[in-house]
């Protein structure tokens, strides 16, 4: 079986990650990587909860080395991890430093802070295209997370893919910041595998709010790379975020505006791109959102069409994946979006059914009925669900309690409302016009109030 | 700093209608508890709510918070910590 090299083509001087204490070199990666490797209990799968990128970098390429896979939790949440840990009987849970999980065995990721004299020449490991490395979950029909397994061979070829699109070179002196987390599938894509397979430099912490964007990138001593979601680039155009010139924005997990794309252009003076794709998949596409509406498949990626779904083939895949997205195919192969299908909806980066939410809010005891709608026309950074519930001598804090223990915090609705009942029809259905004239009432009784 | 019966100063009650206006909360302003915590538990506010009031408190007050402050999570821990921390740093 072919294998390819762990990291790419660093010297052992390079600095392969910034922002965590002294600059870390790839000599000292590879020292910390083989101190954690053998460190690390016998277990098949690990999941790997580090905030820092770098110390998740070392985590997870220390569980490839003693082949263990890494699960992507989609969410922190106490529920969340239990589910895992649950499916994967045997998992243990690496974290930062004096992170203590109650649901899960945990480790922490000790990084010598002091540079440790590196016993040289390291030796770059070598890691089989077909060894599962990774499993990134996404909400199933019944709202149990759904496990999708990423090769390293997946994982490398969707790196260099988008790294060639965007005109990246090896060893380009380039470091990637990230706003988004990395146990995220595009996270782990754009700000780990990529850096780490062209050998550029990542920056280990995670920047929120545009004051942080804007140090980050001022402190970056070469041409930075900022990976992102719109969410964070409204804030950080609204915020007049200033930025050095000569980066690249890459955002993806929801679309962005083109009037947006135009404002953070001018503001980060950059070019911005975006990626499509999806868990299941990867990235897909790209385009610079400017440019016009199409997205141009990776390399090595092809959509098709497969009755009236379309489908995602590349050789990396094991078979073909369903796009959760309807769109339409141009003749060149490129395509153009238009929307998540009906039932899934996407907060925050975040994709989820409102079937699976409303399924969840019925098992709640006391609630009777109920139902989460994605309102439209909402302003603000980003759109949050709202949910009716039926639920007589519950109070409405009572059930969002309750609620807080079994959905991701995203997804908490905002507001819960609590009526007498839904307007069903004869049949039992919700029509979606009775929905929004639910919506709207309430908006015209709440208006004004603060 | 003037209190009334709610026991929140001005800036307080301020701050308070502006992360319910913001954050499209289904409360009263004046039932936010100064001292409790806004994150998690409490008034329940996760990392989006975090820069959706970041922006309004630099568009309002001119204060740009930064999650690399040491001081950020005791700035955040509580409607009256956050009130402070805008006061002292306030450029509008």
């Amino acid at each position: 079986m072919r294998a390819t090299s762990l990291i790419g083509p660093y010297q052992p001087d390079d600095i392969i990650a910034r922002g965590q204490g002294t600059p870390r070199t790839v000599a000292q990666f590879l020292s910390d990587v083989s101190s954690l490797a053998d460190l690390l209990p016998d277990c098949p799968t690990v999941l790997n909860l580090a905030a820092s990128r770098y110390e998740f970098l070392v985590g997870f390429a220390a569980a490839i080395m003693r082949r263990q896979i890494t699960l992507l939790p989609y969410s922190r949440a106490p529920y969340a991890l239990r589910r895992i840990a649950d499916d994967f009987p045997g998992s243990y849970a690496l974290t930062d430093r004096d992170e203590q999980r109650e649901e899960i065995e945990s480790i922490s990721v000790q990084i010598q802070q002091a540079p440790s004299p590196v016993s040289l020449p390291a030796v770059v490991p070598r890691i089989p295209l077909d060894q599962v490395v990774a499993v990134a979950f996404t909400s199933g029909t019944t709202g149990n997370p759904v496990p999708n397994r990423k090769t390293w061979g997946a994982l490398t070829a969707v790196a260099r893919a988008t790294g060639s699109r965007l005109g990246i070179k090896e060893r380009d002196r380039v470091t990637v910041a990230a706003t988004v987390p990395h146990q995220h599938m595009f996270g782990l894509e754009a700000s780990v595998m990529l850096p780490i397979t062209y050998g550029l430099s990542m920056y280990a912490g995670r920047p929120l709010f545009p004051a942080d964007v804007r140090s980050v990138l001022m402190d970056v001593p070469d041409r930075w790379l900022l990976v992102t979601t719109p969410l964070h680039l409204r804030a950080c155009v609204a915020d007049g975020v200033a930025v050095p010139t000569g980066g690249l924005v890459l955002s993806a997990t929801a679309p962005l505006t083109v009037e947006l794309a135009r404002q953070a252009e001018r503001q980060f003076r950059s070019e911005v791109h975006e990626i499509f794709g999806f868990a299941e998949a990867g990235s897909v596409a790209e385009r610079r959102t400017i440019a016009g509406d199409e997205w141009k498949p990776l390399d090595g990626v092809r959509v098709d069409q497969e009755g009236t779904a379309y489908v995602v083939k590349a050789p990396y895949l094991p078979g073909p994946v369903p796009v959760p997205d309807h769109l339409s195919l141009l003749p060149n192969g490129d395509f153009v979006v238009h929307g998540r299908k009906a039932d899934q909806v996407n907060v925050a980066g975040y994709r989820a059914s409102l079937g699976d939410l409303s399924a969840k809010l019925l098992q709640i005891e006391g609630v009777h009925d109920g139902v989460f709608v994605l309102p439209d026309g909402e302003t603000g950074l980003v759109t949050r669900l709202m949910a009716f519930v039926v639920a007589p001598g519950k109070s409405g804090e009572e059930i969002l309690r309750d609620l807080r223990a079994h959905i991701d915090p995203v997804f908490l609705p905002r507001p819960l409302v609590c009526v007498p009942k839904l307007p069903r029809n004869e049949t039992g259905k919700l029509p979606r016009e009775a929905v929004e004239d639910m919506i709207r009432r309430w908006r015209e009784q709440h208006d004004g109030e603060v | 700093m003037g209190q009334d019966q709610s026991g929140l100063s001005s800036i307080e009650q301020e701050l308070a209608e502006l992360i319910v206006r913001t954050l499209k909360l289904k409360i009263h302003p004046m039932s936010i508890e100064p001292e409790a915590p806004l994150f998690g538990e409490g008034l329940g506010l996760d990392s989006i709510d975090a820069l959706e009031l970041s922006l309004a408190i630099s568009q309002t007050y001119g204060y740009q918070l930064k999650s690399s402050d040491p001081e950020i999570k005791a700035i955040f821990s509580s409607l009256r910590a956050l009130a402070k921390a805008i006061e002292k740093n306030r450029t509008k």
